[in-house]
């Protein structure tokens, strides 16, 4: 099944070799995505959080909190929010489930990983909370296992999308929800330009003046380019075995939130 | 669609911040409003625009959303003048149908009490960032200009009242009007009391003849008395 191609993930490959993917602009083998990917992360981890206050002006949270309103998550409910990061979902979805549920920070990323639970810890969330390092195309864990599974910001890194998809089906429960939060396409012609302007002349600026580290906001930006858009992503859920797939638009479609049942 | 969702979730946030701030100001309004909400409450507010604010119980606070909730155990839907004559604790809003009330109507008043019942102490919030004297001074300042403006208005209601009722005589007097609805009342009791009596006497059949009803005081004199 994994091997399985469909006709959007080959579309969103930006390559027609089955052995190579897209890194930015650049094509690199598919073992090498996830490498360097981790390097970009591990790079940017501690400033990970005062960047996208910047970089978004601080309309991240609004995004996130959507998310967190449309996913339906109640006291006693699983949920797992995969590339996790820094653990902003995690922290609402905490407080959503109570003691009695369970929310699990998923990352690839150990660098992201060991930030998110820190900042956790730090603010006295503790209980509901697991830490899995993991591979959001191989999930370790048990089919039918969520009420919830959450993915922002993190598909658009992940090498195999369709794979990763198919597995968030595999382990949300029949009725569970799906929420890509992403990157996407303006609808506006001119937000679009303006919003190309910022995003390949002031986010390598502010990467290297912040983070000191000017590649990885090129990556950032390059990566988003290269990211399906709304109706492709909302095919490819459909793909991997998702019912009632929409997205909503936010800020004019620089960011979309794709919702999809488990059947 | 405007407001689109990031708008709608920064006017949730910027609400559900306001309302608990001001509820950390009032510890008991704050358990009450809490208790009160055991299902998520939605608002649909009809005018002046189209949106939906939803409350539920968090672990910190109270939640403020902007989508529809999923199984809300009330809705009450009208324009936000109605919601705000609400908040101000004007009961009738829901009785008189400015509100609709959908679902659970004992959690309805429940929640309008412990809206009602709310009280921060804002005297306690200003403190925080101007110091006690001069927050208690101004405070004080504020009381006394609510209770003035209160004072006035209710002064000047009563004083148009007397003008329109004994001074013009356009409209009559409050305990002129009681009377006359009380009479009108009592006369309504009577007439149906009769009509109900009519229907008893046989059609065409002479009032000598008319058969005794156990549950009926056929005694003309009682008819009177009744009437």
């Amino acid at each position: 099944m994994s091997d399985q191609q469909t006709p959007a993930s080959t579309a969103t490959s930006g390559s027609q070799h089955d052995d190579v993917t897209h890194f930015g602009f650049r094509d690199v083998p598919k073992s090498q995505k996830a490498g360097q990917v981790a390097e970009v992360f591990h790079s940017v981890a501690g400033k990970y959080d005062l960047m996208n206050d910047l970089m978004s002006m601080g309309v991240h949270r609004l995004w996130k909190r959507f998310t967190i309103e449309l996913s339906g998550v109640r006291p006693g409910h699983q949920v797992l929010d995969i590339a996790g990061g820094t653990g902003d979902l995690t922290m609402k979805f905490s407080d959503l489930v109570g003691p009695s549920g369970k929310v699990v920070l998923a990352d690839i990323n150990a660098s992201m990983l060991k930030v998110g639970r820190s900042r956790l810890a730090d603010r006295g969330y503790a209980g509901n909370i697991e830490y899995v390092q993991a591979d959001a195309e191989h999930l370790p864990f048990p089919d039918n296992s969520f009420n919830a599974v959450s993915i922002a910001f993190g598909l658009r890194n992940v090498t195999d999308k369709d794979q990763a998809l198919r597995d968030m089906a595999r382990v949300l429960k029949p009725g569970g929800k799906l929420m890509v939060l992403e990157f996407s396409k303006p609808s506006n012609p001119l937000l679009s330009k303006a919003y190309d302007t910022y995003s390949f002349t002031a986010l390598p600026f502010m990467g290297k003046l912040i983070a000191g580290d000017s590649e990885s906001y090129k990556y950032l930006a390059e990566s988003i380019r290269m990211h399906p858009d709304q109706d492709t992503l909302k095919g490819m859920m459909e793909t991997a075995g998702f019912a009632n797939c929409k997205y909503h638009n936010m800020t004019g479609g620089i960011v979309a939130l794709h919702v999809g049942i488990k059947p | 669609m405007f407001p689109g969702p990031t708008l709608l979730s920064a006017a949730s946030a910027i609400v559900e911040t306001a309302l608990n701030q001001a509820l950390e100001f009032d510890p008991a309004g704050r358990k009450a409003l809490l208790a009160a909400l055991t299902a998520p409450v939605q608002f649909d507010l009809t005018a002046p625009m189209a949106l939906t604010l939803t409350l539920t119980q968090g672990a910190k606070g109270v939640l403020v959303g902007s989508q529809p909730a999923t199984q809300p155990g009330l809705v009450m839907a009208g324009p936000a003048m109605a919601f705000y004559a609400m908040a101000s604790g004007d009961t009738g809003a829901i009785k008189d149908g400015r509100l609709s009330v959908r679902g659970d109507t004992a959690l309805a008043h429940q929640f309008q009490r412990a809206i009602a019942q709310l009280s921060p102490d804002w005297e306690a919030a200003m403190a925080r960032h101007l110091g006690d004297v001069p927050a208690h001074f101004l405070a004080k300042r504020l009381r006394n200009g609510v209770k003035w403006s209160r004072a006035a208005r209710h002064s000047m209601a009563s004083n148009l009242e007397e003008y329109l009722h004994e001074e013009t005589g356009a409209l009559p007097g409050r305990r002129e009007l009681e009377a006359t609805f009380q009479d009108i009342d009592a006369l309504s009791l009577r007439v149906e009391r009769l009509a109900a009596r009519v229907e008893f006497l046989p059609q065409n059949q002479p009032a000598s003849r008319l058969p005794s009803h156990p549950s009926e005081p056929s005694e003309p004199s009682e008819k009177q008395e009744n009437l």
